[in-house]
């Protein structure tokens, strides 16, 4: 009897294994999971990872009134917002706040040329093809969708980011040109 | 009959009386029968074919065999990922942004960059846009501008991004002794062989045919380091090149191939020709053909193909005549004699003199020609006299251009076409010729001086496998010290070399190429090397330094800089050269044609002997793996042969006739026996192969373990033929050698596609007309006004997209679906799963012949999603995964689908896909069913196990160009919308026949709207609405246009049946 556990559970170990190359397309299917070094889910809002350092949003377009687009560039020309490469940081930061640990830290890595790597907060599954441009066009704000950075140090998930919500919006902005055929998002 | 309008489907109960049995709706459906069609030859000629199930995909190889994963183990699969989601074992891997350190000016992550360049997969030299996502290609397409591509590729172009991410390419440097191979640092390669180099002196390179500056950098090494430059060899296993050339300069004293300018033409005779297959210049050929063969008001130019192959230019042709493997010599002599005697013939009085006295030295041979090769005089009168009336050209090649009267051949070839006065007009010879890539009779040399070399740098080649045993080479190289392979990709001939260097890609390198005389294209790399590779004439220049003999240069950009020099004088730019050359990279060619003159026809001598009968061998070059060197890409391999429809196979090609006579059945396992040896293979009858012809392609038979893909698939014919020679250049024969048939006493089932979503064969899927027809009757159509009780639903959105096929110009290449494939990340699925009949291609070729099977007709017909108005598939589908958008596109969603796969029972026209499996052989990942993402196009979701796909009009581009319109629309404060220039499907971008029209239907201006009203148009399994039969009523956003014959015949090649009934 005890043969024939240890039997099952080395089956199960072993279909773990084959399944495991198979997980990345499996994650993809089940709902309500969780991320990789993290107990938080990902599914709705306030999904709240660690980063390299605290880059405190507060600062820049709290305290300086920075425009989000200074560093997030690529937002109103390509479907991913950017997050700024290192010489942006370093146009400043050559010469402002130079003793402070973070800045020591990007400053080095700059040196290095090694580029820093960020956690991807607001992650939507692989079939949603979704693109900052039109939405930046159709003239809205950064904060409809991401919260009020600029009383924010680093970034958090705001919104549900499920389809519900997208298409809510959708529906309310069908004269902006907002489309709720399935393959505005899905191809 | 009046459109029924209604708003509301509840309205549909106050008009009862369209229920009523005897009202006039429609035609009760008598019209649309059995088609004159056929898409097998089991259906004309059942006793040599193979079982119905067997055909249509529908049994598997054998019970439980095939399979990637076990039925049972598929089941425990399910059950512990239920138990590992239930724990939430599985965590969805935390994502990582990783934005540049210093970021390149005006890049935006997510928007794609663009470089210029030139392929490098054939020396035709197409202009290549390349489309790169944060660094590296994603997708290939012909330059727009490029007077080459003319913005269209071929398949074997397109599927270079699978070469270029292939996992098995070298990886490092390797030493090779006694067949173990040790892995070399890059400094430690170079001083090893440049002691080599500096000990013997006695060094030859073997490379493939190029025209750029690369021959003259080989030439100057071997200089520097102290052998002879004329030790370069080239080889090319495509003799045309060589052919051409040294016909042109026995006849006109000066080497280099015409350009040939189908568009000009009227009338083109090919004589064996294989223009649309491989050619020389297989995108500009296709693009003049498409346009001199296209319906220019009542007139239309003509194709007539002489051969003893199905290829896909005979395909192609108007009329075809069949002729004995062996007889092109002799026919082009026939048609030589017919148009010698008329009086409208051209050519000076010293060319027709010399053309008269080898017709009467031939005489005799000439006289008894008509009857060996079975084509009446008069066909040869006639054609004569259409030709002389019109401009007109002959075009000869194809497995001519390997057989022993290759040279003759093009001689033959250039009397006529001097008796036609082509020259100067459709052969431009003295204005923008090209040059030949390969030395006629250079491996010949080669075998010769083989003795006295040393060292020898085999250099992005393998004539190890592209030339027969017999020919002796590898025995020859053998006899070589040291021998070098320099490829991208694992070679037969590695086996050979001590030392093994991995090449660039032709997207990781610098180079240029002169496609045509005083034209320059430029390849510039448009990726960092993605495997540690060098640069071939890079590792000569380091090699030629540790040798003790610098070149001189820095890197080889510095070599091509200073050979590019003579352009910026040419251009006489006004800039300094650094920014001319950043100037010219950016539009990736600059040049002007060269011109000179040329003599006219001197005295050259063709002795005609005719053809023996009997069984012989033919060794076409199939159209996809050329030689062979691209049969390691499995897009390539997936796509399946245009004619035959087969994938990852070889297969022995014989006429149904003569396989009924020698008791051959479909996939009967036979021997073939020649000359020089034997090989095996399976039969396919295939009709139009003349009764003496057993036609096996080259390209597969790879026995190298290190390529997974191709080791194992398919023979080589090669290895049946004996060793011969061209009589003039001595180039090596692949053709028309005497062999014996013997049956083995097994079967082997080929995956061909042809009968795999099959749609039946009714009289409404090919639809043909002649311009007779068209002349009397021919009137515009509207194809939506479908008398319907569904209510409108085609004026919802903005655009409403639709595409158009002409049936005329698809040629069956099969760029369109590796196009696709690439551009929708469509996955391979290897030979197992396509005998089931899982292929996914999304846009699929359907080949079919009419006629006789001795001299059919064939028709192309490219069947992609018709994104009907009136879907079946949306309506069965129990989650709403498949829906109809305001724009005409039924869209398929992939995240709601859960494989029920009623809808691909529902579709009538077969078109979509079920993912049996998460592939593997769409990953050509390192692991089994591990996917390459490097190899995925970025913006389309990626299908996993048990989702339905299909096409969707590229649905991804439409969203950027409506994007970009109201991008536009917003800087000028004016509505823009998307034209026809703003958006192309990927099928419709690399089409080099021009043969797909996409485009906004609500747009009366647009191409497609104009092609939905032309006469031609109609709706795949539409009916026929002119005698209001409405057929299945799907109401397509796809139409098609009706092939149309030459004369008053309707269809090609179809002497000898009736034309169909309608149309």
């Amino acid at each position: 009897m005890r043969a024939l556990k240890i039997l099952t559970a080395a089956v199960c170990i072993l279909v773990c294994q084959m399944i495991s190359t198979d997980a990345k397309a499996w994650w993809m299917w089940s709902p309500g999971d969780t991320v990789e070094n993290s107990t938080q889910s990902m599914i709705g809002s306030g999904y709240h990872p660690d980063q390299p350092i605290d880059f405190p949003h507060n600062i820049h377009a709290g305290n300086l009134k920075m425009d989000c687009q200074y560093c997030h560039s690529a937002a109103r020309r390509s479907q991913s917002a950017g997050v700024p490469p290192l010489n942006t940081c370093m146009g400043c930061h050559k010469i402002v706040a130079t003793d402070k640990d973070p800045i020591k830290y990007i400053a080095e890595k700059y040196k290095r040329n090694e580029p820093v790597e960020w956690t991807k907060v607001h992650d939507l599954p692989d079939f949603v093809r979704f693109s900052h441009k039109p939405h930046v066009l159709a003239g809205f704000t950064c904060q409809e969708c991401h919260g009020p950075m600029q009383e924010k140090v680093t970034a958090a998930q705001h919104a549900p980011l499920q389809m519900g919500w997208c298409i809510g919006c959708h529906k309310d902005n069908l004269d902006k040109g907002a489309k709720i055929s399935c393959n505005t998002c899905h191809y | 009959m009046e459109r029924l309008e209604f708003d509301e489907l509840d309205k549909l109960s106050e008009q009862k009386e369209v229920f009523a049995p005897d009202a006039t709706f429609e035609a009760p459906v008598k019209n649309i029968g059995k088609g004159h069609l056929f898409m097998a030859v089991e259906e004309v000629m059942p006793e040599i074919g193979a079982t119905d199930l067997e055909v249509s995909g529908e049994i598997a190889e054998s019970k439980g065999k095939g399979y990637p994963i076990a039925r049972r183990d598929v089941m425990r699969l399910f059950s512990a990922s239920a138990i590992l989601g239930a724990t939430a074992c599985v965590k969805r891997p935390a994502e990582k942004i990783v934005p540049y350190v210093n970021q390149p000016i005006d890049f935006a992550p997510g928007n794609p960059v663009y470089y210029a360049t030139t392929c490098n997969e054939c020396p035709a030299a197409c202009g290549v846009v390349v489309k790169t996502r944060e660094g590296r290609p994603t997708k290939l397409e012909g330059g727009p501008e490029h007077p080459v591509s003319q913005g269209a590729l071929c398949a074997i172009g397109q599927a270079s991004i699978q070469s270029l991410y292939h996992p098995e390419r070298h990886k490092s440097p390797l030493f090779q002794t006694n067949g173990h191979a040790k892995e070399l640092s890059w400094e430690a390669a170079f001083d090893r062989i440049g002691a080599i180099v500096k000990g013997s002196k006695k060094v030859g390179i073997i490379t493939k045919g190029s025209t750029g500056s690369q021959r003259k950098f080989y030439a100057e090494f071997l200089t520097k380091i102290g052998s002879k430059s004329e030790n370069v060899f080239t080889w090319d296993a495509n003799g045309l090149y060589s052919s051409i050339s040294e016909a042109h300069r026995l006849a006109f004293g000066v080497e280099g191939l015409p350009r040939l300018e189908l568009a000009r033409a009227s009338t083109i005779v090919g004589i064996g020709s294989d223009i649309l297959d491989v050619g020389t210049s297989v995108v500009y050929h296709s693009k003049g053909l498409s346009q001199a063969l296209s319906i220019k008001g009542l007139e239309k130019g003509e194709l007539v193909q002489f051969e003893a192959v199905m290829s896909l230019t005979g395909g192609r042709a108007d009329k075809r005549h069949v002729i004995p493997v062996g007889s092109e010599l002799a026919t082009t002599l026939l048609l030589v004699r017919a148009l010698h005697e008329k009086t409208a013939a051209k050519g000076s009085k010293g060319a027709r003199a010399v053309i008269a006295s080898v017709l009467d030295a031939n005489k005799g041979a000439l006289d008894q020609a008509y009857d060996v090769i079975g084509v009446k005089k008069e066909v040869f009168e006639a054609l004569a006299h259409k030709m002389l009336e019109k401009p007109s050209v002959l075009v000869a090649g194809g497995t001519a251009s390997f057989d022993e009267n290759a040279t003759s051949l093009q001689v033959a070839g250039i009397f006529a076409n001097i008796l036609l006065g082509a020259y100067g007009s459709i052969l431009n010879f003295d204005k923008g010729w090209s040059a030949s890539p390969v030395k006629a009779g250079d491996m010949k040399r080669f075998v010769e001086a083989s003795p006295d070399l040393d060292v020898v740098f085999v250099i992005g080649t393998d004539p190890s496998f592209s030339l027969p045993a017999s020919y002796g080479f590898s025995e020859a190289l053998t006899k070589v010290k040291t021998i070098i392979s320099i490829q991208n990709f694992p070679a037969e001939v590695d086996r050979l070399a001590e030392f093994i260097l991995p090449a660039d890609h032709y997207l990781e390198t610098w180079g240029d190429e002169e496609p045509v005389s005083g034209f320059l294209s430029i390849r510039q790399p448009a990726v960092r090397t993605t495997v540690n590779s060098r640069q071939p004439e890079e590792m000569l220049m380091w090699i030629a330094a540790s040798a003790g003999a610098p070149m001189g240069y820095a890197d080889y950009r510095t070599y091509l800089s200073a050979q590019w020099k003579s352009y910026y004088e040419m251009a006489g730019a006004k800039v300094d050269y650094e920014t001319f050359v950043k100037a010219v990279l950016r539009r990736g060619f600059i040049g002007k044609l060269d011109t000179r003159t040329v003599g006219d026809l001197i005295d050259v001598k063709i002795s005609l002997t005719l053809p023996e009968s009997g069984l012989k061998l033919v060794a076409p070059f199939d159209h996809r793996l050329r030689d062979g060197s691209f049969a390691h890409i499995p897009i390539l391999q997936e796509v399946g042969d245009g004619m035959t429809t087969i994938a990852w196979d070889s297969w022995i090609a014989i006429n149904p006739n003569t396989c009924r006579k020698l008791g051959l059945k479909r996939n009967d396992v036979i021997r073939v026996e020649g000359p020089g040896g034997f090989f095996e293979g399976a039969v396919f009858p295939l009709p139009g192969l003349h009764p003496d012809a057993i036609v096996a392609p080259r390209g597969n038979g790879h026995t190298d373990k290190r390529s997974t893909i191709s080791n194992g698939v398919g023979f080589n014919p090669l290895a049946a033929f004996s060793k011969a020679e061209d009589k003039v250049t001595g180039q090596p024969v692949t053709s028309g050698q005497k062999v014996k048939l013997s049956l083995v006493g097994k079967t082997y089932r080929l995956a061909a596609m042809q009968k795999h979503h099959d749609i039946g064969n009714r009289s409404d899927i090919i639809r043909t007309t002649s311009l007779a027809t068209l002349a009397n009757e021919g009137r515009e159509k509207d194809l939506d006004s479908v008398p319907d009780l569904y209510p409108d639903i085609l004026q919802r959105g903005d655009y409403r997209w639709g595409m158009s096929v002409d049936l005329s110009k698809c040629t069956g290449c099969g760029a369109c679906m590796t196009a696709c494939s690439l551009e929708n990340n469509v996955a391979q699925i290897g030979r197992e799963q396509i005998l089931l009949g899982r292929e996914m291609h999304w846009i699929r070729l359907d080949r079919y012949f009419n006629g006789e099977v001795d001299s059919p007709g064939v028709t192309f017909q490219p069947v992609m999603c018709q994104q009907c108005n009136h879907a079946p598939c949306e309506a069965v589908c129990p989650v709403l995964a498949t829906t109809h958008d305001d724009e005409g596109i039924n869209a398929m969603t992939y995240n709601r689908c859960v494989g029920t796969r009623y809808c691909g029972n529902a579709c009538p026209y077969k078109v979509r896909r079920f993912n049996w499996w998460t592939y593997k052989w769409n990953t050509m990942g390192e692991k089994e069913r591990d996917r390459n993402i490097k190899a995925l196009n970025p913006d389309v979701t990626v299908r996993t196990r048990g989702v339905m796909e299909k096409c969707n009009f590229c649905v991804g581009r439409l969203r950027d160009a409506k994007l970009s319109a109201k991008e536009r629309s917003k800087e000028f404060g004016r509505e823009f919308r998307v034209q026809d220039s703003d958006v192309k499907t990927a099928c419709q971008q690399t089409c080099p026949s021009d043969a797909i029209t996409f485009g906004d239907l609500k747009n009366p201006g647009s191409g497609i709207s104009k092609l939905r009203r032309d006469p031609r148009a109609y709706l795949l399994l539409g009916g026929f609405p002119e005698e209001k039969e409405y057929g299945l009523k799907t109401m397509p956003n796809v139409s098609y246009l009706m092939k149309v014959g030459a004369d008053n015949e309707s269809v090609a090649g179809s002497e000898g049946t009736q034309a169909p009934k309608h149309g």
